[in-house]
């Protein structure tokens, strides 16, 4: 995990299922204000419904806290795109492939 | 996706204690069926998501922690291309943190992916899904 002066990284690895919910629980915690968010998925190459369930709390806990969020994922591995389109989320999130955009939309005006 | 000398009857057979550890091989292990069947890639990373939610229901829906049983997972290709998937466990449904969000996703992604999907509730919860997919014939014993 990344402390940066605008936003906050959390970059996650590997393969997310039930057996590491709790430490995905763990890393996924806004505390309160501050500056936005941004869940790194790019090095995922599984993410089951479990942590998908843990993405939407963190997304709660973020927009009650007036923290913008984003979740970057890879430009070359749609697995975890392609779930949340089968869990009729794909609009959920705010969803990005590149960094910079999503660096940028993080730092724009709410 | 390869479907030029399939032979239909291939299996893949797996019992493991439901805990949480024994989805992710039981993932790859159905990886390596079906790539050895010649699926293509990303059918194979669609079906492993499909069952990946069947296995992480087992995993913890089926029995109380204290008390663990098995989950079963059973693949094989048909005669028509289809690749047939059961995740079988001998336990009852146990409802864990209610009103988590998400709830009910995993089985909205498993019936946006199969083809089919029966569920049955008989000493156990088998979900059987149905994938549309061809490949080669190879026996696997595990």
């Amino acid at each position: 995990m990344n402390e940066q002066s605008s936003y906050r990284v959390i970059r996650l690895h590997g393969e997310l299922d039930l057996a590491r919910r709790d430490e995905i629980a763990a890393a996924l915690q806004v505390h309160g204000p501050g500056a936005a968010l941004l869940v790194d998925l790019s090095d995922v190459q599984y993410a089951d419904s479990t942590i998908i369930a843990e993405l939407l709390r963190f997304r709660g806990e973020a927009a009650s806290a007036g923290r913008r969020f984003a979740l970057l994922l890879s430009a070359h591995d749609r697995r975890l795109r392609r779930v949340l389109d089968y869990a009729a989320l794909g609009d959920a999130f705010a969803l990005f492939d590149d960094r910079g955009a999503a660096l940028t939309y993080l730092s724009a005006p709410a | 996706m390869s479907g030029e000398g399939a032979v239909p009857g291939s299996e893949l057979r797996i019992v493991r204690v439901a805990h949480v550890d024994a989805a992710k091989p039981l993932r790859h292990a159905l990886a390596a069926f079906m790539e050895a069947l010649g699926i293509e890639r990303e059918l194979r990373e669609d079906i492993i998501i499909a069952v990946g939610e069947a296995l992480a229901n087992a995993v913890e829906h089926a029995y109380d922690p204290d008390r663990p049983g098995t989950v079963e997972l059973h693949a094989r290709s048909a005669h028509d291309g289809t690749l047939l998937v059961d995740v079988y466990d001998r336990g009852v449904f146990v409802p864990r943190e209610q009103g988590t969000p998400g709830r009910g996703l995993g089985l909205r992604i498993v019936r946006a992916i199969a083809r089919e999907v029966e569920i049955d509730v008989d000493r156990g919860t088998c979900i059987r899904m149905a994938f549309d997919a061809r490949g080669g014939g190879q026996s696997f014993a595990m």
